[in-house]
């Protein structure tokens, strides 16, 4: 499938679900930014985000799970996501968020959510320099990964486009395991399709064939990677 | 890909059309394939065939009701996947030409595929109604929204899923069931198998069903036969050198018509 043009709609609230803002931190130190922070323990159905909200804040899901949803012209409700726990929403331009337009976002259970203003974020920068780092790193990977994706889309086809996908998930969320290298991103075949650009159908038939070629095994959303050495092959384009 | 790849048998289950051209029927790897060569190897996106299934379903829906759209209440029933991308165009049609259309998400919006979100864009543009099931419906609306509706179409799940629906999907399926209105179902009723022909539990039981480009062997097999209702075909412009390169003689069944009715070939 060719990537439709980008839309508003299209962007996802969810960017920053791999940004681990704490990371490097100890439990001390997160307990304390805790206590620096705002910490909203929200009810079922309580809003914790709208449009009208002052922009360029974050809010971490700590607990629970959070829908986000707009008003259609006939003043009804259209749900857009529901997010669970560990996700960071919100439209911190700093991070490279965009802002999903006139959304907004309540808890569907009872949930935690801290909440980061840009002055918070600025001062706990200053306190622990880690968060400024991870902030650094967050932004040097999305950026080489767009370039990266540029220029996948553009030369490379679904099965190379598939097995680099494979080799850099590997590289960030791969598991050392027996039978091979087991990546748990909880990817749904529909995400890893629009991740490399295809359709889901077309990516089911390209994981079977890689399956058939003893490269990988596949079951519900967790991959293990058999042949590491010769899925880098394709993924270099040597031979497909 | 040769044809031993992907699995062509020579017992294919084949359908006739009502001028007596037969058709072979695929497997859904084979559907795989077809759809993977138009789109890398002769350049026809996945929007453009998106479109022309949408259109001809909504054609079809006005036959159905009895040629003319206008006050017709049609409820369709969006999958996350590309077949609901192809029941929101069909929602588009259907809304501009004169029908009161509700499209009921089973999952919410940005789950959607990138093809389907670019075609929700669209609707909410043109302030056609909207919802999630489950998230903005409960189980009462629901049951009223499908119980009003002169025509259901069900755009849950396409050639690709097996299994029984389940979660949202498999809420969504069981509600049209209850509501007992006519369901006509894009490519394959959702919760029959695109390859055998079994049912799951639950499963639409449609009054028509809309295949695309070919029909799936599970239509024409075990209880398929039972669950599609009228059976059409419907053309979404693959070029017959698609199918010579997988060893399918296809003939040219839209010769008379770009939605063609189907019987099963003795």
């Amino acid at each position: 499938m060719t990537a439709p043009p980008p839309r508003p709609l299209a962007e996802k609230l969810g960017l920053l679900r791999e940004l681990d803002l704490f990371q490097g931190l100890s439990d001390a130190d997160i307990e304390a930014i805790g206590h620096a922070t705002t910490m909203t323990h929200c009810e079922r159905g309580q809003q914790i985000a709208s449009p009208d909200d002052p922009p360029d804040r974050i809010h971490i899901l700590k607990k629970g799970r959070v829908r986000v949803y707009r008003m259609t012209a006939d003043g009804k409700q259209l749900t857009l996501d529901i997010y669970e726990k560990g996700t960071i929403l919100g439209d911190m331009a700093l991070l490279g968020q965009q802002r999903l337009p006139d959304a907004y976002a309540e808890a569907v259970d009872d949930s935690v959510v801290c909440t980061i203003t840009p002055d918070e974020l600025r001062r706990l920068v200053e306190r622990f320099p880690i968060i400024g780092v991870n902030v650094i790193s967050h932004l040097s990977r999305r950026l080489s990964d767009a370039e990266r994706d540029l220029e996948t889309m553009a030369y490379a086809r679904v099965g190379q486009r598939l097995a680099r996908r494979l080799v850099d998930l590997a590289a960030r969320f791969g598991v050392a395991t027996g039978e091979g290298t087991r990546i748990d991103a909880r990817l749904t075949q529909q995400e890893l399709a629009e991740l490399i650009g295809t359709t889901r159908e077309t990516l089911a038939h390209t994981i079977a064939d890689f399956r058939r070629r003893g490269l990988l095994d596949h079951e519900k959303h967790s991959v293990t990677i058999r042949d590491a050495e010769r899925l880098a092959e394709i993924a270099e384009g040597e031979s497909d | 890909m040769s044809t031993a790849a992907t699995g062509v048998a020579h017992a294919t289950p084949r359908a006739r059309t009502t001028d007596g051209a037969e058709v072979p029927a695929v497997s859904a790897a084979q559907m795989a394939e077809v759809d993977r060569l138009a789109v890398e190897e002769f350049g026809i996106d996945l929007l453009q065939m998106m479109e022309q299934a949408g259109s001809h379903l909504a054609e079809l829906a006005r036959r159905l009701l009895g040629g003319d759209l206008r006050g017709k209440r049609i409820v369709v029933a969006v999958g996350p996947g590309n077949n609901g991308g192809g029941g929101l165009v069909a929602a588009r049609h259907l809304a501009d030409r004169g029908a009161t259309v509700r499209s009921v998400l089973s999952r919410p919006a940005l789950r959607l595929s990138d093809a389907g979100r670019h075609q929700l864009a669209t609707l909410l543009a043109m302030e056609v109604s909207c919802c999630v099931a489950t998230f903005d419906l409960d189980d009462v609306e629901l049951a009223d929204v499908l119980g009003g509706a002169d025509l259901v179409i069900d755009a849950l799940l396409g050639y690709s899923s097996s299994g029984a629906p389940r979660d949202e999907i498999g809420r969504v399926v069981e509600a049209i069931e209850a509501a007992g209105r006519p369901v006509l179902s894009l490519d394959l009723p959702s919760g029959l198998d695109a390859d055998t022909g079994d049912v799951a539990e639950p499963a639409i039981r449609a009054m028509a069903t809309m295949t695309l480009a070919l029909p799936k062997t599970g239509l024409l097999s075990a209880d398929g036969p039972g669950r599609v209702g009228d059976l059409y075909l419907a053309d979404i412009g693959l070029p017959t050198a698609l199918y010579r390169r997988l060893g399918l003689d296809v003939g040219t069944p839209f010769a008379t018509g770009r939605i063609v009715p189907l019987a099963i070939s003795a």
